[in-house]
């Protein structure tokens, strides 16, 4: 009974030991692993702050300007002028039109209810299929 | 006779085999258990005394929570970085664990071959547990130091402030050392306040810190700086410098000193003459100061916008005789005295306000204090505690007094505003706040005729030169020659040149101030008066800013006619 006993403890122990030496080994794995993204995650950090100073170097008016005096020529463009600058008030108001051609409409809408589209006309005109 | 146990003495006992050797084994099993608790105990005093230790965290005397500390970005007031922080490995050795010193040295010689070999010998010897080799590297070589494979030589990722704009808004920005302290401008200014806490409780490291907004515009930040660069080659100027102000909030939409110093390399900032003109640099106004004189009469009303003066003959101080400049010696009206600068009729202005209570008038307008500002670059002005009479003459046009050119702006915006005093900031201010910090200097009225006189003096005197650039942005102001004094006489080609503006007149919005220091002429045809050079500068830059700013150009003369004063049209 008693020797049974022990036999069963003495696998259970050697069980357990196997266990507790698997864990051990799993953990250490885990932490290199968790080591390891620290350190990928770091350096991703790290690169992530140079491309973002890179952009902003990038964003910069006095990056760019010179870029646009390079280009000046070529594009023909140049600052702009005072008398460059309108506003909306400035614009003429619509001229007074005459009433709509309500006739034209009228017909425009038979037309097209009977399935005539005037458009087709000037498309075949225009070599447009 | 009964025999009894007693007489034969004690009984001798002996054990039997199988007893003696029970009491060997109870004897063994005492020995064991008493060594195994001492193993167990000697085990777990270790593990207390492990658990006891605290880790070794400096590094050279400093904790590595400030080595790696971040700082929060800057940016301006569109949200552009202005600084920002990027991670950049630094190389460290531990000597203890270093083998081969020899080696490690020649090695390391291949990579970095600007360090010392001694230096660099003596630094790897010895026993320390840590010592920097050299600080922020590129990654290109560190990848190059890791394949040496050095035993006892590693990195460590270090925060390193980056300036995007270079030098561009260095003095606003200034600068922090290889420990992420700032050192000048706002860097240091923001120390000053919560980030070195921060830094101290290791709460700034690695996680992005709430951004830090300036009330700055890099547009036209860099339309300044430009056009002082610009200037300085122009006119072969020794220094150039400009400030410009939201009048309303007092925020500094921008300011510039050349010479500068780039702020990624903090040591460039030592240079000769890289100071901040505008804030920790006082000059002679000159004649940018006579509207100071001006809204400080009008104000008290002891003189009218319509009064005349006599300017027909010098003034007489004893020996001395002070005249005018461009000299019209006639009898001028007072627009006429600003428009021709005449120093005759400023004093004629200043006599009728009275010396004491102009004097009373510079302390109301701050001209002998610090300005309240962010930057900790800054000197006190020099202005006399009482003023003689010749004294308070030529301080009516600007001369025998000292004053930065932030005073000067800061009075500018005041004297356009309607009259509030707003201490200036590069912090983001709305009108809301601003407002209940105003300090009311000289009444609306006062304002509006100052308006006036520095809108016709851009139209027909001394800032016409710079009308013709800015034409149809309302620009007015007042221009400033000041003398240097050279061997204790005042030097007619040794001058300091101011233009003090404001734009749009109709409904201003910003103040401007521009240095140009010993300027000489562009050409022949040009002078070196302020006019043609301050001037032409301030013209150039609201030329160029204003469409940025929202204010759109405008013809037509009723504005110009709107503002001239009731009493003289």
């Amino acid at each position: 009974m008693i020797r049974n006993l022990n036999i069963l403890l003495i696998f259970t122990s050697v069980f357990m030991l196997a266990g507790v030496y698997a864990l051990k080994f799993s953990i250490e794995n885990t932490a290199s692993e968790r080591t390891a993204l620290i350190a990928q995650i770091d350096s991703q950090e790290g690169e992530l702050s140079i491309l973002k100073a890179d952009e902003a170097v990038l964003n910069q008016p006095g990056h760019i300007e010179p870029i646009i005096r390079r280009h000046e020529l070529v594009l023909a463009i140049a600052p702009v002028k005072q008398e460059q600058f309108g506003a909306f008030e400035d614009l003429p108001m619509r001229p007074v039109q005459a009433k709509p051609n309500s006739a034209a409409m009228n017909a425009l809408f038979t037309a097209l209810e009977s399935g005539v589209d005037p458009i087709d006309a000037i498309l075949e005109l225009e070599g447009i299929e | 006779m009964a025999v009894t146990t007693e007489e034969f003495g004690s009984t001798i006992a002996l054990d039997g085999a199988r007893k003696a050797r029970g009491n060997l084994t109870q004897n063994r099993i005492r020995w064991m258990v008493l060594a195994l608790v001492l193993g167990f105990g000697l085990v777990g005093g270790r593990l207390i005394q492990l658990g006891m230790v605290v880790p070794d965290s400096t590094i050279e005397g400093q904790a590595r929570d400030v080595i790696t500390a971040t700082r929060p970005p800057i940016l301006d007031r569109n949200g552009l970085e202005m600084a920002v922080d990027i991670r950049v490995p630094s190389l460290y050795a531990e000597p203890r664990r270093i083998i081969d010193v020899e080696e490690a040295v020649r090695a390391l010689r291949t990579v970095l071959p600007d360090l010392d070999e001694d230096w660099l010998r003596t630094r790897l010897t010895g026993d320390k547990g840590f010592v920097w080799v050299q600080r922020e590297l590129s990654p290109a070589i560190q990848e190059r130091v890791m394949r040496l494979g050095i035993p006892g030589i590693d990195f460590i990722t270090e925060s390193k402030r980056f300036y995007p704009g270079m030098s561009e808004a260095s003095h606003i920005l200034g600068s922090t050392n290889i420990d992420n302290q700032g050192i000048a401008g706002i860097e240091r200014h923001m120390d000053t306040e919560d980030v070195a806490l921060l830094q101290e409780l290791g709460l700034a490291r690695g996680n992005a810190l709430a951004p830090v907004e300036l009330s700055v515009d890099m547009r036209v930040q860099h339309v300044m700086h430009e056009q002082l660069v610009d200037a300085m080659t122009r006119y072969k100027a020794i220094a150039a410098a400009g400030v410009m102000m939201d009048v309303h909030t007092g925020e500094i939409v921008a300011l510039a000193s050349i010479p500068d110093f780039n702020p990624n390399e903090p040591a460039t900032a030592l240079v000769k003459d890289s100071f901040n003109r505008i804030t920790a640099g006082i000059f002679e106004p000159g004649s940018i100061f006579k509207t100071v004189t001006m809204a400080g009469s009008l104000d008290s009303g002891a003189v009218q916008i319509t009064d005349r003066f006599d300017a027909r003959y010098g003034i007489r101080f004893g020996r001395f005789t002070i005249d005018d400049f461009h000299g019209k010696h006639t009898i001028l009206s007072l627009p006429e005295v600003y428009k021709y600068s005449s120093n005759i009729g400023t004093i004629r202005v200043m006599q009728a306000m009275g010396k004491d209570n102009y004097r009373a008038f510079l302390t109301t307008m701050g001209f002998d204090a610090r300005v309240q500002f962010e930057l900790p670059e800054m000197r006190l002005p020099t202005v006399p505690k009482e003023l003689s009479e010749v004294g308070a003459a030529t301080a009516s046009f600007g001369h025998g007094l000292s004053v930065s050119p932030l005073h000067m702006v800061t009075a500018y915006a005041a004297f356009v505003n309607g009259g509030n005093y707003i201490a200036p900031t590069l912090y983001r201010r709305d009108q809301a706040e601003a407002s209940l910090l105003y300090r009311r200097v000289i009444k609306p009225e006062t304002s509006a005729e100052i308006r006036y006189l520095m809108r016709l003096n851009a139209l027909e005197g001394s800032g016409s030169q710079m009308n013709k650039a800015a034409l149809g942005y309302r620009v007015g102001g007042k221009t400033g020659t000041a003398e240097k004094v050279v061997d204790g006489r005042y030097s007619s080609n040794k001058v300091t040149n101011f233009f003090g503006s404001a734009f749009p007149l109709d409904n201003p919005r910003y103040a401007m101030v521009i240095m140009v220091d010993e300027p000489r002429a562009e050409n022949p045809q040009s002078g070196t008066t302020a006019g043609w050079n301050a001037g032409a500068v301030t013209g150039r830059i609201v030329q160029r800013v204003a469409p940025m700013l929202g204010i759109a150009p405008d013809f037509s003369e009723v504005l110009d006619d709107n503002l001239v004063p009731p009493q003289l049209r």
